[in-house]
């Protein structure tokens, strides 16, 4: 690549700076659009104020960011939805944790998973009354704790496994 | 011997740019986080800002780095350096408590005056691409032959 001058600076030299400013800006909108087109995790072009506003007793996933957890297999994933397990769809595998019944739910399982263990908490989108449960939670030692951006609704649309209601969740 | 300046600094700023876009790119969401916390950003053109600037930064930095409307990716870069030193000194003003969100979306380095120092380096960097007529080889003098 042999190597040209540039026009020297003075005169012309803002018409060619802000006119290559402009195409390199209209680049990098098209390829902007292009990928958020393309991402199956796209994020919404109107931000939810709710997600930035609450503060959250423990850190979002995506339901991109789940999926991978959930095919690890170190996450137990757990409903928090008020509704009676095998009533409802619900993530395959999940257990059931509501904040009516938090103390018989949660006795339920820790047979089943330790204070240490990692845990995802998912409801139905509504993130103020997940990071609730997360809170409580904490308060009995449980640290490792994520919490599921969109809910079930949006682990569907990301291809996420389901369990149908007639087989539902446990306990 | 101003040609290799010329050609050091817009490496060094182009590579800084693509670096710094990478984790921003693959996680809009952590990032647009990142913005909220500095408060500047209004919650309807938050999801844009998040969207965007990490390509801004990736188009300008290969750019930069190839050599193509050397001048107007300087101008960029420049005019980033700018925002992000306003955004750092307003968040340090209010006592804001937050990480930079500068190379990567998780946690990362506190805002600071070391960061103030470095992104005016980053400033200085680009004046040379821009200014200068001639900065080692481009792209751009393919087209103009």
């Amino acid at each position: 690549m042999t190597s040209h001058p540039a026009p020297n600076p003075g005169r012309g030299f803002w018409p060619v700076t802000l006119r290559q400013a402009g195409v390199l800006l209209a680049v990098a909108v098209g390829l902007t659009a292009l990928v958020w087109a393309v991402r199956p995790d796209r994020l919404p072009l109107v931000a939810d104020a709710a997600v930035y506003e609450l503060e959250l007793a423990a850190p979002l996933v995506t339901p991109a960011e789940a999926l991978v957890l959930f095919d690890d297999g170190d996450f137990l994933f757990l409903d928090t939805r008020p509704v009676d397990p095998g009533t409802v769809d619900t993530i395959s595998g999940a257990f059931t944790l509501r904040a009516a019944t938090f103390d018989d739910d949660l006795r339920l399982l820790t047979d089943i998973f330790l204070p240490e263990d990692p845990l995802l908490l998912f409801g139905d989108g509504d993130l103020s009354p997940v990071s609730n449960l997360a809170a409580r939670l904490q308060a009995r030692g449980y640290e490792n704790l994520v919490i599921l951006k969109g809910g079930l609704a949006d682990w569907a649309r990301a291809g996420g496994e389901t369990t149908p209601a007639e087989t539902g969740g446990t306990p | 011997m101003k040609r290799w300046i010329g050609l050091l600094c817009r490496w060094a700023v182009g590579g800084t740019f693509i670096f710094a876009a990478l984790d921003k790119l693959q996680h809009p969401q952590a990032f647009a986080t990142v913005i909220h916390n500095y408060h500047l950003v209004p919650m309807p053109l938050l999801h844009g800002a998040a969207l965007l600037l990490p390509m801004v930064e990736i188009v300008i930095g290969l750019a930069l780095v190839v050599g193509w409307q050397r001048r107007g990716a300087a101008f960029w870069a420049a005019g980033l350096s700018l925002v992000f030193m306003a955004a750092i000194s307003s968040a340090l003003l209010r006592g804001l408590d937050i990480s930079c969100g500068c190379f990567n979306t998780d946690g990362g380095h506190a805002v600071g005056m070391s960061l103030l120092f470095r992104d005016l380096l980053l400033l200085a960097a680009c004046l040379p691409p821009m200014l200068m007529r001639d900065s080692g080889p481009e792209i751009d003098s393919l087209f103009r032959q």
